[in-house]
């Protein structure tokens, strides 16, 4: 940086780059969370109005005339509703002996450990669940949480409230460890909030929604939309590290075919246990949504009875062609395709293919060639996409076809082939699948690369406790 | 990452078996072994971390107490089998039903407070453990005629890699097949040729002594038998595992039987001990333990009681860190992989780094092994009965387990085991203060 620095302005340059220069190192060292701060906690004057649910939690309440009339027991707010940020619904309070609940408007002023009430006399009633609603203290804090930004499961060390317009909101939630060490101090520690790593609630999501006793409650999804927003792997990843209730509420949040693409990069033995405690429906349904050489391998981790329960839950059409791929055996062609497949005839023009693949464009990953076959289903030719993409729209998939015979005939697998000779196939073809073809020479399948690689790489990949056990 | 690297049922291998890719034609049958794998997979957890408390601490612990006791604490260990018993079937309930482990339910149940004093609790129990692990791979190699400094440091830094770098689940199947060498110690009991008489009367009559030597022995029992952490890994291995409340069932009995097996080795291994050195004072030495295998492996027998030794060590010199670790990192909420670099996951590397650490260092110091042996066992019993309360609050409450929760007998039985256990390190603790004032 310094030698591309134009020479008569030599001084003031370098200390240009040099701050530059540290500034950028102290912004990559520097946890990307103090960003997320800074976006939680706009200004300084709302930082110095934070308040620690952590330590509210067994502070007093005062009344307007200052007398001690009982302490906080727990937090209520509107968790799952239309607010970004939940607000305040009210307080749990303790007086005496009894617990009562305090409506959020006789609340003057929440304050580092304490609250000050607006009125003299308090309306002293039980605390009934409304909908939404969740106790923070009991149900959020130091419970799992997803960190949707950082992309993994985390426990709520503090919540920190803040005053936005008129309400009290729920406005972040503090996830780092020193945290957990000033809770453990004394009670002046406890109150004063320490906002180093917090997360924007707006970057979270809870699981508090069955915690709370009380009436099913409305629920909005669009209100976890950020959760849409995690590519499949970190998302299979978050669902490995959850607990069980946590799991199944995270993917009642997801639409069905986010899922799916979550589930299919979840670990064989993880995938395992998440289908058999999300009961036969729900798995069963998460089977037709995810590829079938996925669905495959799954179904075949299960046992034979939680197999056929779930077959039978399925669309028979949909149930006979997972049956037919599960009856090639493990470690074949067979057993490993997709049977995801794009055929189409010699007099399809260009256009009519591209328009047939746009149809498919959900399932891409799946999808590597067009094959085509004659009016008996027989295949023709396989045709990579690469020919497809450069041909002239108008020009059809038969004068594709004669061009590419003159490369001489294509690899084709039967689906009994075993993967490692499939393997040397495609390395030999230097194609990027290969078909697998039944004996009549109709196509009945896909070998993609990614599936042979899946085969004969030997097991890696992140270790969990768990394997330790084992 | 993770994805799809892993997905090797279609290579024809069950899915926690590297290696190469296996050929079609075996696939079948290696099918048939996964499924048995299957079962035997949700089934085990119990099994394993019940006989994990026959380590080289427990050997010495069982073999002290034959010699010093003869037969006298075998109506004791009957009571600590039952013991042992309800607290497995307790841990195994709460993995089972919750889907969580122990760390992440007291977080979640209890205050933060509370949360840190079990994290501590369990923390300072298990460096105690590892302390003793790192004493028997030491105390292993000094009746082979290595000097213990020259090999604890080098193990201890052989098992950090193994676990942090390396294939450490080929190495843990290495250390399992050497500690079967203590299955000579049925065999040995009966060539030893015990007086039958006085031990089936020992085991059905309480013989229970007051002395403080006694209590000892007997805190020092409790704690090898019911070690803090094999709650902790009973409940982590249901739960990794993905058993359901539908698997209950199997899961206790095999939480039961695993219990009920453990306490029969341990009660072989105090009946041989007594039938070959019984009544001649405390354990002295590890030599002096082997000599119970004579009747087995002959003059061999101090080799093979090493070769035990070494195994069982190093096998819950890596796993007792680990599951330490695990159970903090999950009452913390914070990356709990092992795969992950210092800079992803400090706590969870740094705790297992230290607890490595510190317990080869306080195992080089130049104590005498035995005692130290037993002592960590000791440390173990009189932490057990905090934690033991804290799983006994979480059974009891129907807001974690619903409709299994303890029923009200069974929560007066659990009540009454953990009080027992508590009273017994009261006695115990209040013996050796009173010891230190001179007033004993």
């Amino acid at each position: 940086m310094l030698r591309d620095a134009p020479p008569w302005r030599g001084q003031g340059v370098f200390t240009l780059t040099a701050n530059t220069l540290l500034m950028s190192t102290s912004a990559r060292l520097r946890d990307r969370r103090v960003q997320l701060a800074r976006r939680a906690i706009a200004s300084k004057a709302v930082r110095g109005s934070l308040v620690s649910v952590a330590g509210l939690v067994g502070g007093p309440v005062t009344n307007q005339a200052g007398e001690d009339v009982g302490r906080v027991v727990d937090i209520v707010a509107r968790l799952y509703g239309a607010d970004p940020y939940p607000p305040l619904t009210g307080l749990v309070v303790r007086v005496g002996r009894r617990r009562a609940f305090l409506l959020a408007d006789t609340i003057e002023q929440v304050a580092a450990g304490q609250v000050r009430l607006r009125t003299a006399r308090m309306d002293l009633r039980e605390y009934e669940r409304r909908p939404g609603e969740v106790l923070l203290a009991r149900d959020v804090l130091d419970h799992q949480l997803v960190d949707v930004d950082g992309v993994q499961v985390t426990r709520a060390a503090d919540l920190y409230l803040a005053p936005l317009a008129d309400r009290i909101v729920l406005v972040g939630v503090d996830v780092s460890l020193p945290t957990l060490l000033r809770r453990l101090g004394p009670r002046r520690w406890q109150v004063r909030p320490t906002p180093e790593r917090v997360l924007d609630w707006q970057a979270v999501a809870p699981f508090a929604e069955h915690a709370t006793d009380g009436p099913a409650q409305v629920h909005l999804r669009g209100s976890r939309s950020s959760l849409h927003q995690l590519r499949p792997a970190d998302l299979a990843d978050v669902l490995e590290d959850l607990g069980r209730s946590e799991r199944q509420q995270l993917l009642a949040w997801l639409e069905p075919g986010h899922a799916a693409d979550a589930l299919e990069e979840m670990e064989p033995k993880e995938l395992e246990n998440l289908l058999r405690e999300a009961g036969p429906t729900y798995a069963a349904q998460m089977m037709e949504e995810m590829e079938p050489d996925e669905a495959v391998d799954a179904l075949r981790d299960l046992e034979t009875g939680e197999r056929e329960t779930l077959l039978e839950r399925m669309p028979p059409a949909q149930a006979t062609g997972l049956r037919v791929l599960l009856s090639h055996r493990e470690g074949t062609a067979g057993g490993a395709m997709t049977t995801r497949l794009v055929t189409a005839r010699r007099e399809h023009t260009i256009a009519e293919v591209r328009g047939l693949l746009a149809e498919q464009a959900e399932h891409r990953t799946e999808i590597d060639a067009v094959a085509v076959v004659d009016p008996g289903g027989r295949l023709l030719a396989d045709i990579p996409l690469f020919h497809l993409a450069v041909a002239e729209e108008t020009s059809t998939l038969g004068e594709i076809v004669d061009w590419l015979a003159q490369f001489g005939t294509q690899v084709v697998v039967g689906p009994d082939t075993r993967i490692d000779e499939a393997a040397d196939h495609l390395v030999a073809s230097r194609a990027s699948s290969l078909l697998v073809v039944d004996a009549n020479e109709r196509p009945v399948g896909r070998m993609l690369a990614d599936d042979v690689l899946d085969s004969l790489m030997p097991e890696r990949g992140r270790r969990h406790f768990r394997r330790f056990l084992q | 990452m993770t994805r799809d690297l892993d997905t090797s049922p279609r290579a024809g291998l069950a899915p926690d078996e590297p290696g190469p890719s296996g050929s079609a034609g075996k696939s079948a049958g290696r099918r048939g072994l996964a499924r048995v794998a299957a079962v035997v997979a949700i089934a085990g957890p119990g099994l394993v971390a019940a006989n994990a408390g026959n380590d080289a601490a427990g050997i010495a612990t069982y073999a002290s107490a034959g010699s010093q006791f003869v037969y006298g604490t075998l109506f004791f260990m009957v009571l600590v089998t039952v013991a042992l018993v309800m607290v497995q079937e307790m841990a195994v309930r709460l993995g089972a039903y919750t889907g969580k482990g122990l760390g992440a339910l007291i977080r979640e149940q209890f205050s933060l407070r509370l949360t840190a004093l079990a994290v501590f609790c369990l923390l300072l129990a298990n460096t105690g453990l590892v302390v003793s692990e790192f004493a028997g791979i030491g105390a292993a190699f000094e009746l082979l005629g290595v000097p213990k400094w020259t090999v604890i440091p080098p193990a201890a830094l052989l098992l950090w890699a193994l676990v942090l770098f390396g294939s450490y689940r080929w190495a843990e199947r290495i250390f399992l097949l050497m500690s079967l060498a203590f299955f000579a110690y049925p065999l040995a009991m009966i060539l030893g040729h015990p007086d039958w008489g006085q031990v089936g009367s020992h085991l059905v009559i309480p013989h229970v002594q007051g002395g403080q030597a006694f209590i000892l022995l007997a805190v020092a029992l409790i704690g090898t038998t019911v070690s803090p952490y094999m709650q902790f890994y009973a409940a982590a291995g249901v739960v990794d595992r993905g058993a359901k409340p539908e698997d209950y069932k199997l899961i206790r009995a095999d939480a039961v039987i695993g219990a009920v097996f453990a306490c029969a080795i341990s009660l072989t291994i105090i009946i041989a001990t007594a039938a070959a050195i019984g009544g001649t004072g405390p354990l002295q030495s590890a030599a002096q333990a082997a000599v119970a295998l004579k009747p087995v492996a002959g003059q061999g027998a101090e080799l093979l009681f090493a070769f035990g030794l070494l195994g069982a060590s190093a096998l819950a010199g890596a796993v007792v860190p680990l599951s330490a670790s695990y159970a903090v990192g999950e009452a913390a909420g914070v990356e709990r992989s092992v795969s992950r670099r210092f800079r992803d996951a400090p706590l969870f590397l740094g705790l297992f780094t230290a607890q490595i650490i510190l317990g080869a260092a306080v195992a080089m110091t130049p104590v005498d092994v035995i005692k130290l042996l037993i002592g960590t066992q000791v440390l173990q019993g009189l932490i057990s009965p905090v934690v033991l309360v804290y799983l006994l609050v979480l059974t009891n409450r129907r807001s974690v387990l619903g409709a299994a929760a303890n029923g009200p007998r069974y929560r007066i039985a659990a009540t009454v085991v953990v009080l027992a256990v508590a009273a017994m390190s009261t006695i115990l603790l209040v013996q050796t203060v009173l010891g230190w004032l001179g007033l004993a």
